[in-house]
């Protein structure tokens, strides 16, 4: 996986810095801060963020509402699924953590065509951390010699700190509970953010 | 759910089964990877002096020469020999693969196992070489080291009603149904809806009597089940073969043939039965127990309790300990106070999910995973990947498959529900 350099990347940053903002968005609401947008021909076009406690499904993770809005977004303009596959394959994603198993499958199953991340996810990172949904190279390959799923480019270590900062700080400050010990605030993500 | 109540038990024991499906995949006894160890071996004549001694040698060893990794061989040998002798063999150190272990005498070498052993009978194929010790994994979730007939006829029942939802709209499609164990009571269950959400049926309506329907069953006359081999290969054999095309787990991009019932909106590429029966479970605990958050604030404390099961309670304080283990990225808080996801519910797959399922079901804490036929291409519970056995994860369930006749596919009407043995 690629190292990005921040400087010669600005596009990146801007786009990251959006997906940021969904994920402070998700800190207050005292959900855990991860944030998305989905950017087609340079500009916005969707976004998403963490809405596990809102809707007490752990499911709902930034990645699947903002493909969740695109997917109704163009029914209700008529577009075949063929024209929807074709949209989200020029289509890249942003989000301020390395999407887990379960969204880096859902992006594969859509075609998105790029994702950039920020902090890597050590725990369900599917993006290299724990699979590499995102190449054929993992797992086994099926006997007709090819995988089902489409690849797709992927890039981490965009802003991650400040993705990293936000994580720190929802358990420093803004865990509701208190379940999560100190102990337990994401060190982990500090020794090895970038891929 | 008519069919429940008609079927006797005794058919469906005959028949079906119940494999624990564990998170390292099987190694046949003797493919079982070694390592080479130097050992000496000691005199017939000293025995009896080493075996006065015998935990020195071991604790010395243990400290000047530790077994890295190793920790399940065990450090000495006994052998019987002729005449009611006795040899002891001690292992010094692994053996260099320079070139050097050449030089050796032939009896200094001894091949020990790589890995602890998982089963009993990799244990016993391991003793063979040089002795190992075997401690079986202290499981704690129910069913893994055996179920109950009466448990075992629950789960087939449970099986029986995901399988009438995968064949109960437009084609077969994957079904998921989520169960209380505790209660038999199905939270929340669902179709494939990749292709369309009206085709749907709503099981979940009639909980109350299939939980009826199920607790009567367990009260009638069971055998023992059948240890037929013969029924799995016959199993095997003829499920990759049947092109399953509606099932979204067995083919992800499925959502982008052309559709013969074309329905004018509302697909999704990503509903998958497990994902929508998650969606309805978690609107369920909702609805079931509301909470009255204020968001704009830091207070968040539960404002009612109303509605709130003793049962719930009471798992709720071993949820506590799950939580401290979870991870942030998991994106749930536990309030201690209510349902806490899926935790202690059982989920029933048609077929294995798929990796994007499987993790769902994962995020949701479900404790027991129960699938009928395997997804030899996308399966994410052994077939494929074998998501069990990811260390990493900050939860973990337990994987069984339920064998039974494909057949029961195969039949439009309900009488396929009736099971009959497949030889
Ligand atoms: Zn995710
Ligand atoms: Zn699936």
């Amino acid at each position: 996986m690629a190292v990005s350099s921040e400087e010669t990347m600005p596009d990146n940053v801007m786009f990251m810095k959006l997906a940021l903002q969904q994920a402070k968005l998700a800190l207050d609401n005292l959900e855990v801060p991860v944030g998305c947008v989905i950017v087609e021909d340079q500009a916005v076009i969707a976004s998403g963020r963490n809405r596990p406690t809102q809707t007490r499904n752990a499911t709902s993770h930034a990645e699947m509402e903002a493909i969740d809005k695109l997917l109704e977004q163009w029914q209700k303009i008529g577009l075949t699924r063929g024209e929807i596959y074709l949209k989200f394959s020029q289509c890249t994603l942003y989000v301020t953590c390395e999407p887990c198993i379960m969204c880096a499958a859902a992006l594969s199953i859509i075609g998105i065509k790029e994702v950039f991340y920020g902090c890597a996810n050590d725990k369900f990172g599917g993006c290299g951390s724990i699979l590499s949904l995102h190449t054929c190279s993992s797992g086994k390959r099926t006997s007709d010699g090819g995988s089902k799923r489409k690849e797709f480019k992927c890039t981490g270590g965009i802003l991650a700190l400040e993705a990293i900062n936000l994580l720190r700080s929802f358990y420093e400050q803004g865990n509701p509970n208190g379940i999560v010990p100190l102990s337990r605030k994401p060190t982990s993500l500090a020794k090895e953010p970038f891929h | 759910m008519n069919g429940i109540r008609d079927e006797t038990p005794t058919d469906l024991l005959r028949s079906w089964k119940i494999v624990h499906i564990p998170d390292k995949p099987p190694v046949s006894p003797h493919l079982q990877e070694t390592v080479s160890m130097l050992a000496a071996s000691i005199e017939p004549k000293c025995a009896n002096l080493v075996v006065r001694h015998a935990a020195l040698p071991p604790v010395k060893l243990n400290q000047t020469a530790p077994l890295e990794n190793l920790r399940h061989v065990k450090r000495i040998r006994r052998t019987s020999l002729d005449g009611g002798k006795t040899q002891l063999s001690v292992i010094l150190c692994i053996a260099s693969g320079d070139g050097e272990s050449n030089n050796l005498p032939k009896d200094v070498l001894e091949l020990v196992c790589k890995y602890a052993a998982l089963t009993k009978e990799e244990w016993e194929e391991q003793c063979r070489l040089w002795p190992t010790s075997f401690h079986p994994p202290a499981y704690n979730i129910d069913g893994i080291t055996g179920f109950s007939e009466e448990d075992s006829l629950l789960v087939y029942n449970f099986m029986k009603i995901a399988v009438a939802l995968a064949k109960s709209g437009i084609g077969v499609v994957n079904a998921a149904v989520i169960v209380d164990p505790s209660t038999c009571q199905v939270i929340a269950s669902a179709r494939d809806q990749v292709q369309s959400r009206n085709v749907a049926l709503n099981f979940t309506s009639e909980e109350t009597s299939t939980a009826e329907q199920l607790e009567a069953a367990t009260m009638d006359e069971t055998t023992e089940i059948k240890n037929d081999q013969s029924f799995l290969v016959g199993c095997s054999a003829d499920e990759s073969k049947l092109p399953y095309h509606g099932v979204a787990c067995l083919n992800p991009l499925g959502w982008l043939e052309p559709q013969l019932h074309s329905s004018s909106d509302s697909w999704h590429p990503l509903h998958h039965a497990a994902i929508v029966a998650i969606e309805k479970s978690a609107a369920r605990d909702k609805h079931l127990f509301p909470l009255n958050v204020d968001f704009s604030s830091k207070d968040h404390k539960v404002s009612s309790l109303v509605g709130s099961p003793l049962k719930r309670l009471k798992t709720n304080t071993n949820v506590k300990d799950e939580v401290n283990m979870n991870e942030h990225i998991d994106g749930f808080h536990c309030d201690a106070t209510r349902p806490y996801l899926c935790t202690g519910y059982d989920i029933y797959f048609v077929w294995e999910p798929c990796i994007m399922c499987a993790m769902a079901v994962v995020h949701q804490r479900i404790k027991r995973v129960f699938f009928a036929f395997p997804n030899p291409n996308e399966g994410a519970l052994g077939s494929k990947h074998r998501l069990q056995g990811e260390k990493s994860l900050n939860h973990h369930y337990a994987v069984f498959r339920v064998l039974l006749p494909e057949l029961i596919l195969k039949d439009d009407t309900d009488a396929a529900l009736t099971v009959s043995p497949l030889m």
